[in-house]
């Protein structure tokens, strides 16, 4: 026991289909958990917009669940949904509402004021205005706030292997109880990977969302 | 409305009117300042200032004419049509909006900010196009060089041209512009304000201004309202009858007791009859000289050069009784002034010399004539500024240091030849 490696690379290299199909799936999971996320958080947002007085009941019941530990809130679940990916993503999704509902609304917030007299002076009706000056305005916070659910859903797919809805969680499951290390760490250097490359993917977007914000001052 | 299409000859102001406009906030309601009753009739094609003290409702009586604040009573008529009849997306669209600085959308190329009015009006992408180049050429910005940059990507001067491109858009008969060159150092100031002057001698908008600075007022202004604390205004007249004939204490204060050379300000040397001037040429006959300066009652002669442009005084008592005339007996030089020289410039200029007179020249440089400190009292006192202050005319390009030089040598040839 005490001379066997940290990692079995021939075990790795043997079974590489494997371990990209767990990552796939784990990926797979994560980006309909924050897909689902944002469209809802978007609705909520709008909601939001038209009469301010839903932030506080809307952004208490997202911190609601947000505040469930994912364990418990799967345990929560499977009596109703049992162990399907139904149970999985609505336990992601649910994590995903405070983060980007939150930085929606502080993205349309950080709009200056007399941006949007400006547009109001022009004529912009209010959507025009939401659309084409305070949405495109927002997109940086908004996107720093896909940016941090997403590698927080990145972390808690990890979980949902405990409930069968494999991915890089159900590999580290079967390393524990298989008493294998190579697939525990394996698993856990894969996650790391994919939340920084998701990350970084992402920064790669807003720059490419926000091309006025690199040019720079001359 | 205006018929917004491009090339065409562009529409003309309209009037606006305001009648008795009062627009209070309650207690807990936050606003840019009350306003008292106004009445103010903006004639079409005029520039109206709205100048006073932080707080005056300057900037609350502009918004309520695209309706951005809603008056508590009365109402505001532009060509007769009660705006509060109107819906308020399309008046906006149909009024031209210049802000100060923040104006300019960050994330929209410069083409696209001139385009905003356009698009929501539904042109198609040609015709925006084809307006967007046609007002940047007008703001004196070049449309290949600036249309694809972003705003962050532009001087300050320059995105205050673009602002004034955008409110230009749809070619609005009615202008509001909140200080529109508050943002940029005064020399970029007072070039914008000189082309917007211009811009406006062939566009004939009927505009109305806020600032707080007097002096812009004066400058800008076909008419200025001044107004006071709690939104009342204290005297709307020409620059000029404010200046000269302040309505009330809190008038006089506001413009300052420099209102006097403020006033110079309003009236340029080609507006002046000139005190003529014995001039002779470097290497002319000494003798000849000498006699046509001892019949002429001041004192010294100018010595020009073979062009006539001036190299300096001699004293009549130093010119020599033979010979021919040497650039070594010139003592002194005067301050040069052109047509388009305000008095107060003038008179500083010949204060600040310490001599007598300044020397006119034209766009040669040759010598015209003389204008001294006594001749611009006489101006004042004959009536002379308040007539020029009345033509008020714009600038000459001239008078902007980096401006194209043919334009420049056109309009000042233009100047001399008026003045």
């Amino acid at each position: 026991m005490a001379d066997e490696p940290l990692v079995d690379w021939e075990w790795v290299f043997e079974h590489l289909d494997d371990l990209w199909a767990a990552t796939y799936q784990h990926l797979q999971l994560t980006i309909i958990a924050v897909l689902v996320g944002l469209v809802i958080s978007a609705v909520v947002s709008l909601l939001i917009y038209r009469d301010r007085r839903f932030y506080g009941p809307l952004v208490g019941v997202a911190g609601f669940l947000y505040t469930i530990p994912s364990l418990a809130l799967f345990a929560l679940l499977v009596p109703i949904t049992g162990l399907s990916i139904l149970t999985a993503e609505i336990a992601l999704v649910s994590y995903t509402l405070l983060i980007l509902i939150r930085n929606i609304m502080a993205g349309l917030d950080g709009v200056p004021r007399e941006m949007r007299e400006a547009a109001d002076g022009m004529g912009y009706t209010t959507w025009q205005r939401l659309a084409r000056i305070e949405f495109p305005l927002a997109l940086p916070v908004i996107v720093a706030g896909l940016r941090i659910a997403t590698v927080t859903i990145i972390g808690l797919v990890t979980v949902a292997g405990l409930i069968g809805q494999g991915g890089l969680g159900a590999l580290m499951i079967r390393g524990f109880s298989r008493n294998f290390p190579t697939q525990i760490y394996l698993g856990a250097f894969l996650t790391v990977v994919l939340a920084l490359l998701a990350d970084a993917a992402l920064l790669l977007l807003q720059r490419a969302l926000t091309p006025w914000n690199r040019s720079g001052a001359r | 409305m205006s018929d917004p299409s491009a090339g065409g000859s562009p529409a003309r102001g309209a009037t606006v009117r305001f009648e008795h406009v009062t627009k209070r906030y309650e207690v807990k309601e936050k606003g840019p300042g009350a306003v008292n009753d106004l009445t103010l009739d903006v004639p079409a094609g005029k520039i109206c200032v709205l100048v006073g003290p932080s707080g005056c409702g300057k900037t609350t009586s502009l918004k309520m004419v695209n309706r951005l604040i809603e008056p508590t009573s009365g109402r505001i008529l532009i060509d007769g049509t009660d705006i509060s009849r109107q819906d308020p997306i399309a008046l906006r669209r149909g009024i031209g909006y210049v802000i100060q600085q923040t104006g300019l959308f960050p994330h929209q190329k410069v083409g696209e900010n001139v385009a905003v009015v356009p698009r929501l009006l539904g042109w198609d992408a040609k015709r925006r196009r084809e307006r967007t180049d046609e007002l940047l050429a007008l703001v004196g910005l070049d449309p290949a060089r600036y249309r694809d940059r972003y705003p962050s990507q532009l001087s300050g001067g320059e995105r205050q041209r673009v602002g004034v491109a955008r409110a230009l858009a749809v070619d609005p008969p009615v202008m509001l512009m909140d200080e529109p060159f508050g943002a940029v150092d005064p020399i970029v100031r007072e070039r914008l304000q000189n082309e917007f002057l211009r811009l406006q001698e062939q566009l004939a908008k009927t505009i109305l201004f806020v600032t707080h600075d007097i002096d812009e007022a004066i400058k800008m202004g076909d008419l200025v309202a001044v107004m006071q604390r709690g939104g009342v205004l204290a005297q709307f007249g020409p620059p000029d009858e404010i200046l000269s004939d302040p309505a009330s204490d809190f008038v006089a204060r506001f413009v300052g007791a420099d209102r006097g050379l403020k006033r110079l300000s309003l009236a340029r040397v080609r507006d002046l009859e000139l005190m003529p001037v014995v001039t002779a040429r470097e290497g002319a006959d000494a003798a000849e000289s000498r006699a046509r300066a001892k019949a002429d009652a001041f004192q010294y002669l100018l010595l020009v050069d073979a062009a006539d442009r001036p190299i300096g005084w001699v004293d009549q008592d130093a010119i020599p009784a033979e010979g021919r005339l040497t650039e070594d007996i010139a003592i002194s030089m005067s301050p040069l002034l052109d047509g388009h020289t305000t008095l107060k410039d003038a008179l500083s200029m010949i204060i600040d010399a310490e001599v007598v007179a300044g020397i006119v020249v034209d766009r040669d440089g040759r010598a015209l004539g003389l204008v001294t400190a006594e001749t611009i009292g006489a101006a004042m006192r004959d009536g002379v500024v308040t007539e020029a202050a009345t033509r008020n005319e714009p600038p000459d390009e001239a008078s902007d240091p980096e401006s194209e030089p043919d334009r420049e040598a056109a309009a000042t040839g233009e100047a001399i030849a008026r003045g």
